[in-house]
């Protein structure tokens, strides 16, 4: 009874002193435009990975090797010629040269043959010359052009690496700092020059995940359109539906202002937000929208029976806080959840939507009322409440259907409905598991499949050992670790151990295939002397050799800038999963070989981007589990706390996760991989799931207590009313996000889109069917009982009885 | 008495019309080097603003003070961009002290002589180097002292880097990497010997060399795995030509010949230091070009009072950064004006420097200050010397008859990727070699193909 009387004196209040309301709110408004201007959008790669995962930690503490923040331009002759032509030869000078000059370049980690690092070594009687495979100028004649082939393949490196083994391709490989890079302005760069450089005879492809965020920036664009349509669908339909200025006015407003506070405060806070996620923001948005229009709805019902728009909006906030609030709750909780990903994007982003969903309460469910209190009576009431059978077509419609739907909830076609539901649920069980978790193709899966990128990934893979490395790291204890026998011997071990294997890489590198080199060239260019002595001064003789007169950074790749630990990188073809399973169940079986702690060193798998996939996928199968089970239980305590019954938290979670397992299955059907890109869909979707069903659960206990426990009567009033705006902020948020799958070059969002869709839509059948039937089917004792508390009613009557405002 | 015509309006005013009329007469009440010639005190050349901090920061700073973030904003124009960074964000320290305005304490005495003896007799020749009236190659000291061109002003640098006849450099060294931490540490050796240019008693000419300009060595004595690694540079008198370079591994026992153009490269692992970047002036002048003057007025340079000859060995205390030990202590002192030139390597074409920006103290011409630019024109490393008479106390050393000038310690930043190579001239280095200057046999010693094979044993 005390919360009933909160309820009153805050609805009482908001509506009594609507000015001071509206002042406060644009005071708020004014506060949270502010920070408007501090949003920043942009991706911090290492944020995009889960802190926790051994992997990721192997790759913040040795961030070098396998950089990710690597680009691999390809030069390919198209022709049919080799690349040792002028033409060819010059391009591959202009762009080394040219790259330097992209913004956050590492200038001592620019690699080609024709940089001054590629080099090629002669022995002569007068001494040793480490001479850049290109001279001071790229060659122009067929004795330099000769030369230069010679050079390559005299150069173990260079030919593996730099050199297609056709020799009609060659790569260019900048390495990036990533406090100063600036992936879009980095894209601008690459992309300018790569239009400039090519041409009939040369195609160029660009790689690398700087890339693949600079096209993400790039479509990035597409949000914004993809925003305007949506938000402008949303409104078109929204107009068609109430056609009068209350109705239209009001949900544009409040979801504008609740849009202002919520990127306001994330400006305010100072996180950054990343491009990718930027569309949920808009589905918030929706949400806002969907808010305000069941509460409109409720508003009109209300001002049909009270003929006085104050208090209607009055009695529309005192019945619809509580369910409001609930379902307001579930969504915030929901969100937040998705923090338990330890993944630091995703914590910013739960933070960010979760504050966001917590301000539709002021604004969602104090504000709507207190507009529609001042705009203009609907003069359309009875067209738009389809009373007397005097709705428009559209809302004749929709209560044919809805009472269609109820039809299937109660009565003898429930126990045939509740087995459909059955098998349904059950086949989808089988399918959902099914899905694969991690990345189902070659390249990355946020963008189309024949995009720039994902061909450039194919052609490079085709053409060169890959794009993607496992990193095995040696981890030096004491010392540095690549001048000791033990290091060099492991490492060769290992690699001999991996290609010698049933899957092995395309190729391996380390240290230590560097130091036989140097120690034949040194010790006078005879083969013979190129086996290293097993003895520490062998070892740090030839790695003295090799950095002798060369910046360490030559050599980050392979030992870090201090010598103190080391890498053994493995190529593979592609990224696909099943490569990624079977490079890591070899190379956790080589590691056991030759063992795991050494004296001075220890092995860790791993970095590198195929051991970062992993992380993302390992973080995406064991949290998705976690997040759910956290849902369920803040949903199940919060729920039967709020109807004082287990059994109600019960039935409103049934729908919700049997919503979360025919996406996974329609997922898993479509071809979509569970990625870390899911799980705020997973969140998302339940937490829209559990408002329908609060707000349907309630509807129906309400009519039970007024059809004098009638059940079917119940379901069938609480379907045509609440029902009806259920389905109708559904489809207007099916409609309005659906455009997203057709107009995104970011496969992405246009997946994200088709999964909201599928969610949405699953979520609303699921509401509408089966939480009558669980209610019809269970009767449970929730029903009985007073829930007053939570109930759209809106005063006691004098012997228990309630007056109902929608017994339509 | 302050006269308010030369207040600091004036003086700004008065280097903003020298650089814009391309005038390079040092001094600004009154030309500098006459005053030099007399009596070797410059007071009458500057107004005290130029003079002292106190009157160029109207007395919020005085000397004594330390230059922190807190009060850094106060001489930020009088300090290269990194070294302001450096300050304000890395908890650098700078101590003021006062500016020398007795020249004689701010060169070797003999190379001092050579360039008032030798004044007027330089001429840059047809293809830019320097030569005597009489086309000989140079015979000692600053060749223009009072250079009237960025050339000029540059030649200065480039024709006897450590103002001695030769020199030998302990050098300590310090690497530390972006986290704070000592990445390397490095005991080396280096030896410069002129073979031109020379100031002592044996003429300026080493016979048989004059188309050479010097030998210079280094060897590394620490730690065990680079100990007896050495490089051996021969410069050629023609500034048009690249030195000849060779490397020595003592474990093979070989001489390596480097590529004669590949100068941006370190000489052992974990180095910023390239040998392009030896004295603001590491490649033969004409390697280089498109000099030119780009402003000149007032700086800080760490030109006194920077030895620590009394402390063991001469090293120095560190602080700042993100371990407390990235910068060494170092003094300086407000210089009255500096000229400030560039130059771009228009010989390398794989250069990954655009160009660099040198501050040159116009007292001696030696440069104070220098950064390189990266090809798309942002900072990349920062150079800062640090000079001294040796002198501190009752500690004194010489470099023959007189009190010894000389280098004493050094920052080398990367300011992009955040690395520092620190290094000072110390007493002694493992393996007993010691500081000195002006000595004899050490052609033989340390700058021969043979030398290095024999150290490296």
């Amino acid at each position: 009874m005390e919360a009933m009387e909160l309820r009153h004196r805050l609805a009482r209040f908001a509506l009594g002193h609507r000015f001071l309301v509206l002042t406060v709110m644009a005071l708020a408004t004014a506060f949270f435009a502010v920070g408007l201007q501090r949003i920043e959008v942009r991706t911090i790669f290492s944020d995009l990975f889960p802190k926790n995962h051994p992997f990721v930690q192997a790759y913040k503490d040795h961030p070098n090797f396998g950089n990710p923040l690597t680009i691999t331009v390809m030069v390919k002759r198209k022709d049919g010629k080799d690349l040792y032509q002028p033409e060819t030869m010059k391009k591959i000078w202009d762009m080394s040269r040219e790259i330097d000059l992209a913004p956050g370049v590492d200038h001592d980690q620019i690699l080609s043959i024709a940089t001054e690092k590629a080099r090629y070594t002669v022995v002569t009687a007068d001494g040793i010359y480490s001479n850049p495979i290109m001279d001071d100028h790229p060659p122009t004649t067929a004795e330099e052009l000769a030369e230069v082939r010679r050079r390559v393949n005299e150069s173990a490196g260079a030919r593996t690496f730099l050199v297609s083994e056709d020799g009609t391709a060659a790569v260019i490989n900048a390495t990036f700092i990533e406090r100063l890079v600036d992936y879009g302005q980095l894209f601008t760069f690459v992309q300018d020059l790569v239009a400039r450089e090519r041409d009939e005879a040369h195609e160029v492809y660009v790689a690398g995940w700087p890339m693949l965020t600079g096209w993400v920036y790039f479509f990035g664009s597409d949000t914004a359109k993809i925003f305007g349509v949506t938000l402008a669908l949303m409104f078109v339909l929204l107009a068609l539906h109430m056609r009068n200025v209350a109705g239209i006015v009001t949900p544009v407003i409040v979801s504008a202002v609740s849009a202002v506070w919520g990127f306001g405060l994330v400006g305010w806070i100072g996180h950054p937000v990343e491009p990718l996620l930027m569309v949920v923001p808009l589905l918030l948005i929706a949400r806002c929208f969907s808010h305000c229009v069941q509460a409109t709805e409720r508003y009109y019902e209300l001002l049909q029976q009270f003929g006085d728009k104050h208090k209607a909006a009055e009695t529309s906030l005192v019945s619809l806080m509580w369910p409001g609030t609930l379902g307001i709750f579930t969504d915030v909780v929901g969100l937040l959840l998705v923090a338990i990903a330890p993944i630091p994007a995703l914590e910013r982003f739960a933070l960010f939507t979760g504050l966001w969903a917590l301000n539709l309460v002021p604004t969602g469910v104090f504000l709507t009322p207190v507009m529609l209190s001042l705009l203009p009576r609907p003069k359309n009431l009875d067209h738009l409440l389809a009373t007397e059978g005097q709705g428009g077509a559209l809302q004749r419609g929709m209560q044919t259907l809805l009472v269609g739907i109820g039809r299937f909830a109660v009565g003898r076609r429930a126990r045939f409905t509740a087995a459909v539901f059955v098998v349904l649920s059950a086949l989808a069980l089988v399918e959902m598991f099914r899905i694969q978790v991690g990345n189902p193709v070659e390249g990355s899966n946020l963008l189309r499949d024949d995009s720039q990128f994902n061909v450039a990934v194919r052609e490079i893979n085709r053409n060169f050992p890959g794009l993607m490395t496992l990193e095995v790291i040696f981890e030096g204890k004491s010392g540095r670790i690549v001048r000791q026998a033990d290091t060099l011997g492991t490492m060769q071990a290992l690699q001999h151990c991996l290609e010698s294997g049933p899957n092995p890489p395309t190729a391996t590198l380390s240290f230590a295939d560097y130091a036989p080199e140097a120690n034949r060239v040194f010790n006078g260019g005879n083969p013979k002397w190129a086996p290293l002595d097993p003895d520490d001064a062998s070892a740090a003789a030839a790695a003295g050799a090799l950095m002798v007169g060369t910046n360490a950074k030559a050599y980050l790749h392979v030992t870090d800038f201090e010598q103190e630990n080391g890498t053994v990188s493995l190529w593979y073809p592609n990224n696909k999963q099943a490569t990624v399973d079977a490079a890591l169940v070899e190379a956790r079986k080589c590691i056991d070989q030759v063992g795991t702690s050494h004296p001075n060193f220890l092995i860790r798998l791993g970095s590198g981007s195929i051991a970062l996939q992993q992380s993302i996928n390992d973080t995406v199968d064991l949290y998705q589990w976690y997040i759910l089970g956290a849902l369920n239980l803040v949903i199940l305590i919060g729920c039967s706390f709020a109807y004082r019954s287990f059994a109600a938290g019960l039935v409103l979670l049934v729908p919700v996760n049997l919503a979360n397992v025919f996406l996974t299955a329609a997922m898993s059907l479509v071809g979509l991989g569970l990625d870390v890109n899911s799980l705020p869909i997973l969140a998302i979707g339940i937490g829209v799931g559990i408002d329908y069903g609060i707000y349907l659960l309630t509807r129906i206990c309400e009519e039970y207590h007024l059809a004098h426990k009638d059940l079917p009567l119940a379901i069938r009033s609480a379907l045509t009313t609440c029902g009806k705006a259920i389905f109708f902020t559904a489809s207007l948020m099916t409609l309005g996000i659906a455009p997203w799958y057709f107009l995104s070059e970011l496969k992405f969002l246009s997946d994200m889109g088709l999964m909201l869709v599928v969610v949405m839509l699953i979520n609303m059948v699921l509401a509408l069917l089966l939480v009558p039937l669980l209610v019809y089917l269970f009767r449970p004792r929730f029903l009985e009982s007073d829930i007053s508390v939570l109930s759209e009613s809106v005063e006691p009557a004098p012997g228990g009885l309630r007056v109902s405002v929608a017994t339509l | 008495m302050h006269i308010r015509k030369f207040d600091f309006d004036y003086s700004r005013r008065n280097f903003m019309e020298k650089t814009a009329k391309g005038i390079l007469t040092a001094g600004v009440l009154t030309p500098l080097w006459p005053l030099i010639a007399h009596s070797a005190d410059i007071t009458k050349a500057y107004p005290d603003e130029l003079l002292s901090i106190e009157g160029y920061t109207k007395g919020k700073i005085k000397t004594g003070d330390l230059i922190t973030a807190d009060n850094v904003e106060l001489v930020k124009n009088l300090l290269d961009p990194v070294a302001y960074r450096q300050v304000k964000e890395m908890g650098r320290r700078i101590r003021i002290v006062a500016s020398t305005r007795d020249v004689t304490r701010m060169y070797p005495h003999e190379y001092l002589e050579a360039t008032l003896r030798n004044k007027g007799k330089a001429k840059l020749d047809q293809d830019g180097n320097v030569v005597t009236t009489d086309g000989k190659p140079w015979i000692g000291g600053n060749p223009f002292p009072e250079g009237t061109s960025a050339n000029e002003v540059f030649a200065n640098l480039t024709l006897c880097w450590g103002r001695h006849d030769n020199s030998v450099y302990a050098v300590r060294d310090w690497e530390i990497g972006p986290d704070g931490d000592v990445s390397y540490q490095y005991d080396f050796v280096w030896v410069e010997e002129n073979t031109v240019a020379r100031v002592g008693a044996g003429g300026p000419y080493l016979k048989g060399l004059e188309d050479k300009l010097r030998f210079q060595s280094v060897f590394f004595t620490s730690p065990a795995d680079v100990k007896g690694t050495s490089y051996l540079n021969t410069w050629h008198y023609d500034q048009r030509k690249f030195p000849d370079l060779v490397g020595y591994l003592p474990a093979f026992k070989r001489v390596r010949k480097f590529p004669t153009n590949q100068r941006f490269e370190p000489l052992v692992a974990g180095m910023a230091l390239y040998l392009s970047d030896a004295w603001a002036a590491g490649d033969p002048m004409l390697t280089w070009g498109n000099y030119k003057i780009v402003g000149r007025g007032p700086f800080l340079g760490a030109v006194s009072e920077n030895w620590y000859g009394d402390h063991a060995n001469w090293e120095r205390p560190v602080h700042g950064g993100p371990k407390g030990q990235t910068f060494f202590e170092t003094q300086m002192e407000l210089c009255p004006e500096v000229i400030v030139v560039e130059a771009e390597p228009v010989g390398y074409s794989r250069a990954p420097v655009s160009k660099k920006r040198v501050w040159i103290d116009v007292r001696n011409m030696m440069y104070v200050a220098y950064v390189t630019y990266d090809r798309r024109g942002e900072i990349w490393k920062q150079f800062e010397p640090q000079y001294s008479l040796y002198e501190k106390g009752g500690a004194r050393v010489l470099d023959g008859k007189n009190t010894a000038w000389s280098w004493t310690g050094v920052h080398c930043h990367d300011i992009q990727s955040n690395r520092m190579t620190r290094f000072v001239q110390a007493k002694t280095v493992a393996g007993g070699v010691s500081s000195g200057y002006n000595q004899a046999g050490l052609y033989e010693k340390y700058l021969t193909e043979q030398a290095m094979q024999r150290l490296g044993t």
